[in-house]
């Protein structure tokens, strides 16, 4: 899946935060955002997932069997056509389990309908399967209760949005709040699936070596423009990119 | 004509509510929630008049100032005992609204017990008939009337032009902000509960005098109340006012023109439409 | 005994009552401070069509509710995605607006002068105020019974998520404003359901029947036994009007001069327990509930 934004634009009284003329997401692969703080990427997530609305500009949906224009969209009808994002915050459900928020994320919309309440049994073998496979890959401190520390919850936000095998997978800041080692192991799960051809993927980071290590494909934000992308060792060893970013 | 009319009878009708509007909004916007239970300082401010003027035999001139004030203290006894006990435990403002109507219940049915569920009457002045820019009204309505604005005039500009309505304000908009600059949250508080006390104190005396002083005088009128609030927006006292001043005259305007019925549903409903726009959101 | 089977057949509504509310505040989250109005559609709906215009109780119990569905589900559509604050003030308005036109359009529904007189069906049998309480009892328990296979289903899940972060639950797929709809406008046209019920329990139907101290009671029930458990509406009416209305009002042997006060007394004493559980222990006598389910993975799920 691919999503391309033309002329985008968002202010926040007469001050542009976002202003792209184009960018295509999705083509490359693992991709990587980056740029220094106040360039516009939480924004621009924000816009492409919906949650903000534009100042101006389009963005199309390209999911291989035709295009769909993502303006007038809500929220849920994003997440249906395969757009999913991870939070910035710490966001989950305080009532519910570990499992119980995986099974909710896994189950398809139309199946929590009125009929659910005449089931027999709440959750099929295929969910409690991919519930189980997830839950077991990482070391949590209670796998049959709930996520404790930010971490734990961090980690359940990332895997609900995995558990729902998106087409377009966009990480907001995974390192945040995640020990090292978790996020490697997320970041594995991450890239075999991308290379399996199952999903594509935009992680936006701050931590620099992560994105060089994992990505295919690295686009630049600064100051709401996107200035330069290219492959990693392109954008490493760009001048500009030096300059806005890395303080040389 | 007609508009003349309205808006007269409607700012007679609505001057006590104006007060009682203005003390609501001040505790919705300090703390929170809405506090059902404000309609019985409404009801304790008329029950404090009778104490005076009827039980004690003081002018009904000279009842209001003290009725006013032991409203204001009681209401700063119920926040002392009862909710900001409960804001320190967490409870939520959809819960705050359910124990306010808990704490509503207790004192009504409380005072029935206590008084008796008889309505009383507050001894009136002396009635004189005058003609004000060609409408009849009494002489008695007109310094309601006055009272009210100048009350209004005076909570007006404590909120805006005062320390301690900066420092309501202050908290109101982030807490810890507040009291880091050094404002007292318990003091302010305490001040703002007695404040809003009074206003819902003197807007039952002037409703129990004109009327009668029943347990149930202020619970009839929160929702209008509320209704008024919630269109004025969070915390905007001057809204509240001007939404009190609209409700009056709009009520008086339908009523002249329809049923008093009518009058009722059309303003229910246009507040459920202003809900339908306004409401703050939630996905 | 006759009495009796009326106190018990109208406890059994405020049990219904309260498990709506329970699904509708408990579970997803809606403070609707309407009851009364949605019941009451239900209570002069059917009142309405049985005695001006003849139609026999039963379906014009099913028109009555059917109508206080799509008034449930119109009121979604314009404030359920509103603040908590938002919806509240707009239920409790709606009430008011009910019965307000109750008053207002006398020729239809007798105003104040009151219309009736609405009979149970079933003409001629014997103790048919008992077998009609049994029937309340019957729908009350299906309503007890679905709601606990909401509370165990993957719907009932969607709007624990939905209650808990509503802007979540929709960024992972789910129309959390269709689902909020649909429970809402189903769960209101049940309580015109037991609206409709009501009308031959009461016989004679008066506008102060829609006052908004119905709505309260049931409320004040819901939270004393705990708006987050199944059960808890159940207990909370057992606690208040099965204590009070029934054991206290009609059993308590009380000197005639005081027997005036006592309604008054309790709902001083409503006022007293509903302060002391939300300071005290806010999540209600029973607490909360997790749903049952058979987990297949090892533990408890």
């Amino acid at each position: 899946m691919k999503l391309e934004a033309h002329n985008l634009t968002k202010a926040y009284h007469m001050h542009e935060v976002v202003n792209i003329e184009k960018v295509t997401f999705g083509a490359g692969g693992l991709e990587g955002l980056i740029g220094p703080n106040g360039a516009g990427k939480s924004t621009l997530m924000g816009l492409l997932t919906r949650r903000i609305a534009p100042t101006s500009g389009t963005i199309k949906l390209d999911v291989g069997s035709g295009e769909k224009t993502l303006n007038p969209l809500k929220s849920h009808e994003v997440a249906r056509i395969g757009l999913i994002k991870t939070n910035q915050r710490i966001q989950g459900f305080d009532s519910l389990s570990i499992r119980d928020s995986l099974r909710l994320a896994a189950t398809p919309p139309q199946d929590e309908g009125l009929m659910s309440l005449f089931s027999r049994k709440r959750d099929s073998n295929e969910i409690e399967e991919k519930v189980a496979r997830l839950v077991e890959a990482f070391p949590f401190a209670d796998r049959n209760g709930y996520a404790m520390s930010g971490g734990e919850k961090k980690l359940l936000d990332i895997l609900r949005c995995l558990i729902k095998e998106p087409k377009l997978f966009l990480m907001d800041e995974p390192t945040a709040g995640l020990p090292e080692d978790i996020t490697r192991l997320v970041m594995d799960m991450v890239r075999e699936k991308v290379q399996a051809g199952r999903m594509r993927v935009v992680v936006v980071e701050h931590d620099l070596p992560l994105i060089w290590e994992y990505c295919d494909f690295v686009h630049f934000l600064s100051e709401g423009s996107i200035l330069f992308e290219g492959k990693p060792e392109e954008v490493k060893a760009n001048r500009v990119v030096a300059e806005k970013y890395m303080g040389v | 004509m007609l508009l003349i009319d309205a808006i007269f009878i409607g700012l007679l009708e609505a001057s006590p509510l104006i007060l009682a509007a203005m003390g609501f909004t001040l505790i919705f916007y300090l703390n929170g929630f809405m506090n059902i239970a404000y309609a019985e300082s409404i009801t304790f401010g008329a029950y404090f008049a009778v104490l005076f003027n009827v039980v004690l035999g003081l002018h009904f001139y000279m009842a209001i100032i003290p009725s006013m004030l032991l409203s204001g203290a009681f209401s700063v006894a119920v926040y002392l005992a009862i909710f900001r006990p409960a804001l320190n435990r967490g409870v939520g403002p959809t819960e705050m609204i359910i124990l306010s109507v808990g704490v509503s219940f207790m004192l009504r049915y409380g005072v029935i017990l206590v008084v008796g569920p008889e309505n009383l009457f507050l001894n009136e002045p002396s009635i004189t008939y005058l003609r004000f820019l060609g409408m009849g009204a009494t002489n008695l309505q007109l310094v309601a009337l006055a009272l009210v604005l100048l009350a209004a005039g005076v909570l007006y500009w404590m909120i805006y032009n005062t320390g301690l309505g900066e420092q309501m304000r202050g908290l109101a908009n982030n807490r810890e902000l507040a009291m880091a600059s050094g404002i007292n949250p318990h003091r302010t508080s305490v001040a703002i509960w007695f404040i809003a006390g009074c206003a819902g104190g003197l807007s039952g005396v002037f409703t129990g005098v004109f009327a009668q002083v029943t347990p149930y005088m202020g619970w009839n009128v929160i929702l209008i109340t509320m209704l008024v609030t919630i269109v004025a927006g969070v915390g905007s006292v001057r809204g509240a006012v001007i939404a009190a001043i609209a409700a009056g005259i709009l009520t008086a305007f339908i009523t002249l023109v329809t049923k008093p019925l009518y009058a009722e549903v059309i303003l229910l409903t246009a507040f459920i439409g202003v809900l339908t726009f306004r409401g703050a959101r939630t996905a | 005994m006759d009495y009796l089977i009326f106190s018990l057949s109208l406890m059994f509504v405020y049990i219904g009552l309260a498990q709506l509310l329970h699904i509708q505040f408990g579970m997803a989250g809606i403070p609707n401070f309407g009851v009364v109005g949605f019941w009451g559609i239900g209570l002069y709906g059917t009142g309405v069509l049985y005695v001006n215009y003849g139609v026999p109780l039963l379906p014009a119990i099913v028109v009555a509710s059917v109508l206080s569905m799509v008034i449930g589900y119109i009121m979604a559509l314009l404030v359920l995605q509103r603040s908590g604050q938002a919806i509240l003030a707009a239920t409790l308005a709606l009430a008011a607006v009910i019965a307000t036109l109750v008053v207002s359009e006398k020729e239809l529904t007798g105003g104040v002068q009151g219309l009736g007189t609405i009979k149970f069906p079933f003409d001629g049998v014997d103790s048919r105020n008992l077998i009609f309480m049994l029937f309340i009892l019957a729908v009350v328990l299906a309503l007890i019974w679905l709601s606990s296979r909401l509370r165990d289903s993957r719907m009932g899940r969607q709007l624990v998520a939905i209650r808990d972060n509503e802007e979540l639950a929709a960024s992972l797929g789910k129309d959390t404003a269709a689902t909020k709809r649909l429970v809402f406008a189903i769960t209101c046209g049940f309580m015109g359901v037991l609206g409709g019920m009501s009308a031959p329990l009461h016989q004679f139907l008066v506008p102060y029947q829609l006052a908004p101290s119905l709505t309260f009671a049931v409320w004040i029930a819901l939270v004393l036994g705990g708006k987050g458990h199944n059960l808890g509406a159940m207990i909370g009416v057992f606690v208040t009007f099965g204590l009070f209305d029934i054991l206290i009002e009609t059993y308590a042997p009380v000197p005639a001069e005081q027997a005036i006060l006592l309604p008054n007394f309790k709902l001083f004493c409503y006022g007293v327990l509903l302060v002391m559980i939300i300071m005290f222990r806010p999540k209600g006598i029973l607490g909360e509930d997790k749903p049952r389910v058979a987990d297949a993975a090892a533990g408890k799920g």
